[in-house]
């Protein structure tokens, strides 16, 4: 499903992706873990479509180029990334935000748009598997939400959008208990082997309740190591003093 | 009764009219012509319909010529009226009259509608004239929207030099919307001037998407003790357009309170200007007075000035004043996108969001639905000619 061959990404004159390999096969959950500032935002935001950074090499989804593609059309394929940091609009209502994208999405493929009332239904069922407050609806993106509600804003854009391919980058950072278990179930549903996942993530309890087929270690802008569900908890205990030094730009 | 209003165009340099294009509106003048003759027929009850957003009371100009058969002005309830009345020296253009009577409130929007309609056979750019006074009696309230609308010319376009006076009599109310909407390639040299007793209110919207050339001055004369005035105004100014907003807020009176809230969004080679002026009068206190300009400059061809103007002749003022220029935010630009919002849709989302101040505030529902729509739409279009250069969103196929 996900190709990444020997990717480079640079901004400002600085290297950031390394020479990044990585594959995600159809059905597969993934997990990214890495020291801060290795890189594992910034291939999301490539993956992304993000503009602003020098990007050279392969990433094919399914087969065709993302890289030309504008971040819309990467959606419409079926690519989403949930942020690390999303973005507060204010002035954008999140309900309206929320029926244009699906409706988007949606046209893309062949599907005809939702009503209102049809949208406001399926977001109000959405939001209460996520435990989420209606209320949200009537606020603007993110604008004033706290980290946690941020992030669970996230996860009911990613149900609602059914994505092929979902990027979680540390959805699980600044979670409470609860609200770890609620987005691990809500990861958990969206499993299917249609579907894959990259879960970029600095802690091993979201990979205790979504148990991922592979760990990778991103450092110094590449996957320095691969492994199973285990390498997470090993590195864990051990940090990742041990791992071979990236090439650094 | 006589029209005060009418300010003409100057000939020489005039700091107000500092960044319109002065000879380039006066060689336009000189070309254009009176018009003459019928009412077009495609000038129909439903195009007004469409202009407005509305069927109800109005009264409807068409080239500054008053059509009774677009126009309905029967069921308004006793102290409103809706009249055409000739200015007092005769062969200058009819005037619409809105009057309400003291005491008399009334919610329903009361229109006039100015549409400029070029002459399909001449080459010559025809001039309307358009007149309208508005006078609300002591403790009167009511709601007029003004739309100045147009069609386009497959040759010649049109010029409206248009005048409103607003007299409000003491604790009179007025909400007051100037909606301009003329034709891309039109000219419009606009001046609305109010003229508020005491403790009197105005609300006015002025909302200015059309035109080639257009100005659109306003001058409030707060006259009497605890006048309020809260102006707000949105210009969207794309393609080649240059609008320019000239206000002045006269504090003659003390205990008097102003508030001007203006937003511009410039697009593509578009250029639009605010200046706004603050006077406060010698011997007058407890002076309230607040301006803010804030503009989007959404392509690098197209400018934004802001222009504040403060004339503080007394003591006992609180006046703030502030403008702002900038940038669509690129990562709530990203964000909509990598949702799956196209790029068109997701700037005028923000561009939409931007003008909430002045867009949310209006208080009628259903002339606030027709003034968001109006506006989303002119975004839409500009931000589509200037982005219609960069690389291609969608890929040739998808599986
Ligand atoms: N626009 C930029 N200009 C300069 N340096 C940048 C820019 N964006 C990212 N970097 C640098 O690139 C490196 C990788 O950043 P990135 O955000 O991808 O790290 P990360 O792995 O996500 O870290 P964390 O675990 O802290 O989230 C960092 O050193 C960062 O400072
Ligand atoms: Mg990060």
């Amino acid at each position: 499903m996900l190709h990444i061959a020997n990717l480079y990404a640079s901004v400002a004159g600085r290297t950031i992706l390394n020479g990044l390999d990585l594959d995600v096969p159809t059905g597969e959950v993934h997990a990214i873990m890495g020291p801060n500032g290795s890189g594992k935002t910034t291939l999301s935001n490539v993956l992304s479509g993000r503009d602003g950074y020098d990007v050279s090499g392969t990433v094919t989804f399914d087969g065709v180029d993302l890289v030309p593609l504008a971040p819309e059309a990467r959606a419409a394929a079926g690519v989403f990334v949930a942020f690390q940091h999303p973005v507060e609009i204010p002035g954008v209502g999140n309900m309206y935000f929320l029926r244009t994208a699906v409706n988007s999405i949606r046209s893309h493929r062949g599907l005809p748009e939702l009503a209102a009332v049809e949208f406001l239904g399926l977001a109000k069922e959405h939001m209460a598997r996520l435990a989420m407050d209606p209320a949200f609806l009537s606020r603007s993106v993110n604008a004033g939400f706290s980290g946690g509600e941020k992030k669970r804003n996230e996860i009911l854009q990613m149900s609602m959008l059914e994505p092929r391919l979902a990027i979680l980058d540390e959805t699980d950072s600044g979670l409470d208990i609860d609200a770890l278990r609620i987005v691990a179930q809500g990861i958990e549903r969206l499993r299917s082997p249609h579907r894959s996942m990259l879960i970029i993530t600095h802690h091993t309890p979201l990979l205790d309740d979504v148990q991922p087929d592979r760990v990778h270690v991103l450092h110094g802008g590449r996957i320095v190591r691969s492994g199973g569900p285990e390498l997470a908890h090993e590195l864990e205990a051990d940090g990742y003093g041990t791992l071979p030094i990236g090439v650094s730009g | 009764m006589s029209v005060t209003a009418h300010a003409p165009i100057p000939t020489e340099r005039d700091e107000r009219w500092h960044y319109a294009p002065l000879d380039e509106i006066n060689a336009r003048m000189e070309r254009s012509v009176a018009p003459c003759g019928d009412v077009p027929t495609s000038v129909t009850p439903m195009l007004i319909d469409a202009m407005v957003g509305a069927t109800g009371a109005r009264l409807v100009f068409v080239n500054g010529m008053h059509t009774a058969e677009l126009s309905d002005c029967h069921q308004l309830p006793a102290g409103v009226r809706c009249d055409v009345s000739n200015t007092s020296g005769g062969g200058g253009p009819p005037v619409a009259t809105v009057t309400v009577d003291e005491g008399v409130r009334f919610e329903e929007p009361l229109r006039v509608v100015h549409v400029a309609v070029p002459d399909a056979d001449a080459v010559k750019s025809l001039l309307s004239r358009a007149r309208t006074i508005i006078e609300l009696g002591t403790d009167a309230h009511a709601v007029v929207v003004e739309t100045f609308g147009g069609l386009d010319g497959s040759r010649a376009s049109t010029m409206t030099e248009s005048s409103t006076t607003i007299r409000l009599g003491d604790r009179a109310e007025l909400a007051y919307y100037r909606i301009q909407i003329e034709a891309l390639d039109a000219t419009h040299v606009g001046h609305t001037l109010i003229d508020q007793g005491a403790d009197s209110s105005v609300g006015m919207t002025s909302v200015t998407l059309g035109g080639d050339i257009a100005r659109n001055a306003i001058h409030v004369h707060l006259d009497g003790p605890g006048a309020r005035a809260d102006l707000a105004g949105i210009a969207v100014t794309g393609g080649h357009q240059r609008h320019d907003t000239v206000v002045t807020i006269d504090h003659a009176a003390s205990r008097c309170t102003s508030n001007q809230r203006f937003n511009g969004v410039v697009d593509d080679h578009g250029r639009g200007a605010f200046s706004g002026e603050i006077v406060v009068q010698p011997g007058t206190t407890g002076t309230d007075a607040h301006q803010s300009s804030r503009n989007l400059v959404l392509d690098p061809n197209a400018e934004a000035d802001a222009r504040p103007w403060l004339r503080i002749l007394a003591d006992d003022v609180r006046c703030t004043h502030g403008a702002t220029v900038g940038r669509l935010d690129d990562d709530a630009l990203h964000y909509l996108r990598s949702r799956g919002i196209p790029l068109v849709a997701a700037r005028a989302m923000l561009i939409d969001a931007f003008l909430r101040n002045v867009t949310d505030s209006i208080a009628h529902e259903a002339v606030r639905a027709h003034v968001a729509a109006l506006v989303t739409s002119a975004a839409s279009e500009a931000s589509e000619a200037s982005t219609r250069a960069t690389r291609p969103a969608w890929p040739v196929e998808h599986p």
